[in-house]
């Protein structure tokens, strides 16, 4: 049970941090993104580290997330609250139509065919215009300081509702990883033919693991929207800004763990904001190339990430300790 | 008329699609490696190109042969030091290394050369041909024939020279072809070298039509993955054939579609193939 205070301990350190931190501050604003960003991996986690399969879509859930309650909101006044839980069932329904051309694909393939599917959407949102704004991109109306509509002048609020996506979601991953699921999951990224063997519905399996992280990854978008108050097709549906960052979150902390997300976004994206501070005046592109070469660094060092290469050497360091 | 003047421009750029995605198939016919970062090479090749214009004076169409040896150099180099170290990885590590990579290559492009957009000035950049009732423009047939012949050679060396059945046999079975004498790794390198020089060559190609800037490989990301999935992942045959048909989709849909949604098509049919049938419509299952 060990484990369970330790989750405790760092809860309640990270509902406190903010109140010593300048509340409209730089930041506060980082930990908000980081917060965000992890609950973005762990989301992702769901499907790529449970069951293996490598999506380089998401995306797809996370732009329709954004589109669905801006849009509901400009057009129909609409609370994000309410357009959140549309844009998540968009997502779900998505999410399970696109099981039907993927459901067999495996690694390589499955990566194309959910990366295709987020162009496919990426491109829609730029070429329907009169719905979308097309590339320009859509503005969310600035009425701050409504809780029912999702914003506020500092940055505080938007910690503990990231904070609180964060730990909802990491719940759900527990919830699938140890239930019944799970274990078809755990079963099916092993062996997907034994598992089929021994009476694993694996097509069911996986749509149900996708659908779920889908309505999550939406409801992220969402957050995101309110958050930045601005964002273009790019933004929302780009492959490296949310699909492969996504992924490398939690691949990077370790893949199919709770705490390999967290780890890895607040690894990733302090130093990304860290690198945009030092390094934009030099031009572009030198923290993204940052970011390129530490996913190479880790993948060729340890491809199970950051968790496993310190548990590795924690238990090295003890057989050196017994021995 | 304008349905056959629409299927001639996608023959011409399908030409050239086919050898941009050649590489891409044949990686992944040696290795079982699909290498997401295969457009950036595109990108490099043609800044290999530019380049070449610009300080040397040299037509995009001669500096595609110096695109080539160059991205070769470079992809021997890569093979050595990344892609060798994930070949007996899971997918998933192979997918984010060259992930990575594309990341990499991308950003110091942005930080060497800038974001601006450059393109070459050459003399047969408006001519145009005139067939009957159909054109062709210049620099297009130059760019379809310089596919073309690329191609062919690309043919010749993998069948006719002993690396390139080295190399097919390699392909086929490592231990066997390293049992026989064959240095696998040595395959490999000229397999991954030989496969993003096409794609440069490709790339230096078109350069008299299309500006290059760092992320015009975004562009060719989702058409390349078309093309090898229509042909079916590693085959080289198929890649041709792959290339034209997208060729042609692409032109023929902006008939009926806004040009914005010509990539559109282009994804949905991609999802299709794979969907019904993932290794491919034409030529051999992996």
């Amino acid at each position: 049970m060990k484990w369970w205070i330790a989750g405790a301990v760092v809860l309640v350190a990270a509902a406190i941090v903010p109140t010593f931190l300048d509340p409209t501050g730089y930041a506060i604003r980082v930990l908000t993104l980081a917060l965000l960003f992890a609950a973005l991996g762990q989301a992702w986690n769901i499907v790529g580290g449970l069951a293996n399969q490598i999506s380089l879509g998401h995306a797809a859930f996370f732009g329709l997330g954004a589109y669905t309650s801006t849009i509901l909101l400009i057009n129909f006044g609409l609370s994000p609250w309410i357009g959140m839980l549309a844009g998540a069932a968009i997502a779900a329904v998505a999410a399970y139509l696109l099981s039907f051309p993927t459901m067999k694909l495996r690694g390589h393939y499955f990566a194309l065919a959910t990366l295709a599917f987020s162009e496919v959407l990426r491109v829609i949102a730029g070429s329907w215009t009169s719905v979308t704004g097309g590339p320009v991109g859509l503005s969310v109306p600035f009425s701050p300081d409504s809780f029912w509509l999702l914003q506020f002048k500092s940055t505080m609020p938007y910690y503990y509702i990231m904070l609180g996506a964060l730990v909802v979601i990491s719940g759900v991953f527990l919830w699938v990883r140890h239930s019944s699921l799970g274990y078809r999951l755990r079963a099916l990224k092993e062996n997907p033919e034994a598992a089929e063997v021994v009476g694993v519905n694996t097509t069911q399996v996986k749509i149900t693991a996708a659908v779920i992280s889908a309505a999550l990854t939406a409801t992220l978008g969402t957050l995101y929207a309110q958050f930045t108050y601005f964002f273009d097709p790019e933004a929302v549906f780009g492959i490296i800004p949310i699909s492969v960052r996504a992924a490398i979150i939690a691949i990077l902390g370790g893949a199919g763990t709770v705490v390999g997300p967290i780890i890895g976004a607040f690894l990733i994206v302090p130093m990304e904001e860290m690198a945009n501070v030092l390094l934009s005046s030099r031009g572009a592109g030198l923290s993204q190339l940052a970011f390129g070469v530490m996913l190479i660094a880790i993948i060729l060092i340890e491809p199970r990430g950051i968790l496993a290469l310190i548990t590795n050497g924690v238990s090295r360091l003890r057989r050196r300790k017994s021995s | 008329m304008a349905f056959i003047q629409a299927v001639l421009d996608g023959l011409m750029i399908g030409g050239v699609y086919a050898v941009i995605s050649i590489g891409l198939t044949l990686v992944f016919g040696v290795m079982g490696i699909v290498n997401f970062a295969q457009a950036e090479f595109l990108t490099l090749g043609m800044f290999v190109a530019y380049f070449a214009w610009k300080f040397l004076g040299l037509d995009p169409l001669i500096g595609s042969f110096l695109s080539f040896v160059v991205i070769f150099g470079l992809g021997v180099v890569v093979q050595m030091t990344l892609i060798q170290r994930v070949l007996n990885a899971p997918p998933v590590a192979q997918i984010f290394v060259t992930v990575g990579l594309l990341i990499v290559i991308e950003n110091l492009t942005l930080i060497v050369f800038g974001s601006d957009f450059h393109s070459v000035t050459t003399s047969y950049q408006t001519s145009t041909l005139r067939l009957g009732p159909l054109f062709i423009g210049v620099p297009y047939l130059a760019a379809f024939l310089m596919a073309l012949l690329s191609a062919a050679a690309l043919w010749l060396f993998t069948n006719k020279t002993w690396y390139g059945r080295a190399m097919r046999a390699t392909a086929q079975d490592p231990m066997a072809a390293n049992l026989m004498g064959i240095n696998a790794d040595r395959m490999r390198q000229i397999a991954f070298g030989l496969g993003v020089g096409m794609t440069a060559f490709g790339g230096a190609v078109i350069l008299p039509y299309f500006t290059v800037h760092p992320t015009v490989g975004h562009q060719f990301v989702v058409l390349m993955f078309t093309v090898v999935v229509l042909g079916g992942l590693g085959s080289v045959a198929g890649a041709v054939v792959g290339g034209f048909a997208v060729g042609v989709i692409q032109s023929v849909s902006t008939l009926f579609f806004p040009i914005q949604l010509q990539n559109l098509v282009l994804f949905i049919v991609f999802l299709t193939v794979l969907a019904v049938r993932p290794t491919g419509l034409i030529g051999a299952a992996r």
